[in-house]
């Protein structure tokens, strides 16, 4: 469904315009169908995002996925044999960017072939690479979540500081005697006040404050998961995660108690807390 | 002499509750900081109301029912507003006024009932029934509201009573902007009242004699003191001994005039709040003690001191 709708997108557009990785200019009359694919990488990121029948041609070394053996090989990604390439009938090639290739590309534009230079050295270009290619093959929705999943690789080590207040007059906060404190740790954040030993304690909102959370987390009793009443109170507004409403307030039934769903409490902190970036 | 250590004493008090906290704040940026400016500030300025009127009510309810043990809850005012809490919490009332506000009227309820109740058998407030029905409606409500809390399965409820254990967390600017428009029309009552209750002391029939409208009065000076206390309340929950000792602390230092000790029970509930406000931030910080225990820890060993050495004397 949504591969149709991007292709419906952008035939009704006339044509496709990207800018390569090579700061080249490169424009498709309408999403590639037949992609001679002339680097390892870019070989396995078209069939990542669901491209994969589209490619007629690949290097020696474009072992994976097992399908791309399937494709047949026009000889090597750098310098390659622009003959073997042509015979393939493509109309866009996928090299990887040297300055060999960038003579190459200009073969192939010449003889009416569109060429697109990508550098995969990083792995923040997987995911830049992954939207580009999406949208030169209309697969926008495959592209852009296979550079997701790589920019999640990222995401996953910043360690956010998360304040749990269960009670906001006097405010209470979760310390490191709770399953909480536990939980949070393993959906790769951080307790604010994983160093008060008990599992809960009285604390002055001026050290909430100070310590500054990224977010504060309320547990409902409920699975109403509306904003606490504190987060509009005045003076709660000195809390910078109130103030600019990083509130997340989870449903008891799995975040009220330490349980055996432990493992999908975990997973789902994580998310709620990625869907608050 | 006793006057200008009062007032430094105060002054002292409130220095301390700005300048000391958990939260480390530059000497520098003690004007910006907004921990200080929207936290700190209104925070000193509410325990300070907070325990001024506690002290003024607390100095004429001993007055009215002529009873060393009287303090602003003894006539039933924390029960009825405890009452008024977990009602709002336990019909989801929203908004972060509803708890305060609730309250408030849970107090002012206890206060009409007992009011009526210490009418019982004429039409002059009886001291001793205002006492027992104060007592008894206290108990009343605060069974009631017990029962709702241990009958009922959410946590919010159960933490209710953190709340009304006292504290001054959810002090900010409006809080203290209300308080200040509220109280001092109670307070201005109370304090017109000073000679009259001077002269109550000797008795209600003598006081009558000497030309006070003992009924007015007693009337007056019930309402007003309960007005102030059902707003403490409702602004920072149940805090206890300020209103019994600081009193009592007053009739030691000053005597028993009233024009004195009045104003003395303001400055020094004031004060006493402030110092317990302040070592509850910090004593144990990043933990905080609940101020209810603190001025109980402070108060009762000056006082134990100051009756020693007067019965000493």
């Amino acid at each position: 469904m949504a591969c149709g709708r991007a292709e419906h997108r952008a035939t009704g557009a006339g044509s496709l315009a990207v800018t390569d990785d090579a700061g080249r200019a490169v424009t498709l009359a309408a999403p590639a169908r037949r992609i001679v694919s002339l680097a390892p990488s870019s070989t396995e990121l078209l069939f990542a995002i669901g491209a994969g029948d589209r490619v007629v041609g690949r290097t020696t070394w474009c072992r994976y996925p097992a399908a791309a053996l399937r494709v047949p090989v026009v000889g090597d990604g750098l310098n390659p044999n622009v003959e073997a390439v042509v015979a393939q009938h493509p109309d866009l090639v996928v090299l990887y960017a040297s300055a060999l290739n960038e003579t190459a590309a200009r073969q192939f534009e010449r003889l009416g072939i569109p060429a697109v230079i990508l550098r995969q050295d990083l792995l923040e270009d997987v995911a830049r690479d992954a939207r580009m290619l999406g949208r030169l093959t209309a697969h926008e929705s495959g592209g852009d979540s296979v550079a997701r999943a790589v920019l999640e690789v990222f995401e996953a080590p910043i360690r956010r500081r998360v304040a749990f207040v269960v009670w906001d007059n006097p405010p209470m906060v979760i310390g490191a005697g709770s399953f909480l404190d536990q939980q949070v740790a393993l959906a790769g954040a951080s307790n604010a006040f994983h160093d008060l030993g008990s599992a809960s304690a009285a604390v002055s909102l001026e050290t909430i404050a100070a310590r500054d959370p990224d977010v504060v987390i309320t547990i409902a009793d409920s699975d109403d998961t509306r904003l606490p009443a504190f987060a509009s109170a005045r003076e709660w507004q000195v809390v910078r995660a109130v103030r600019e409403r990083r509130v997340l307030t989870l449903p008891g039934a799995l975040f009220g108690r330490p349980s055996p769903r432990a493992a999908a409490a975990v997973a789902e902190l994580r998310r709620r807390l990625e869907a608050l970036r | 002499m006793k006057w200008t250590g009062l007032i430094a004493l105060a002054v002292l008090a409130f220095a301390l509750a700005v300048l000391l906290g958990p939260a480390h704040v530059p000497a520098a940026e003690l004007l910006r900081s907004p921990i200080v400016r929207d936290l700190r500030l209104p925070r000193a300025v509410l325990a300070f109301l907070v325990g001024g009127s506690l002290g003024v009510a607390g100095a004429s309810l001993q007055a009215l029912v002529r009873n060393p043990l009287a303090d602003p809850y003894l006539l039933g005012l924390s029960g009825g507003a405890s009452l008024g809490a977990v009602a709002a919490i336990a019909l989801h009332v929203g908004g972060p006024w509803a708890l305060p506000l609730a309250a408030f009227v849970g107090a002012l309820a206890a206060m009409g009932l007992v009011y009526r109740l210490g009418l019982v058998g004429g039409a002059e407030l009886d001291p001793r029934v205002l006492v027992l029905a104060g007592v008894a409606v206290g108990a009343f409500a605060a069974a009631v509201s017990t029962a709702i809390v241990s009958l009922s399965e959410a946590t919010a409820l159960r933490n209710a009573f953190l709340w009304l254990w006292g504290g001054l967390s959810g002090a900010n600017w409006d809080t203290v902007l209300a308080l200040c428009l509220y109280a001092p029309l109670p307070l201005a009552v109370l304090f017109a009242a000073a000679r009259p209750l001077d002269l109550l002391a000797l008795g209600e029939e003598p006081a009558g004699y000497l030309g006070v409208d003992v009924a007015v009065l007693k009337r007056w000076v019930y309402v007003a003191a309960s007005l102030l206390t059902a707003a403490a309340v409702a602004v920072s929950g149940v805090i206890g001994f300020v209103g019994l000792i600081v009193p009592h602390i007053g009739r030691l230092l000053w005597g028993h005039r009233h024009r004195a000790l009045l104003p003395v029970a303001f400055l020094g509930g004031g004060t006493l709040l402030s110092f317990a406000d302040t070592a509850a931030r910090v004593a144990v910080a990043p933990r905080e003690l609940p101020v209810g225990i603190v001025t109980a820890l402070v108060g009762v060993p000056v006082f134990a001191l100051l009756l020693r050495r007067w019965t000493r004397n």
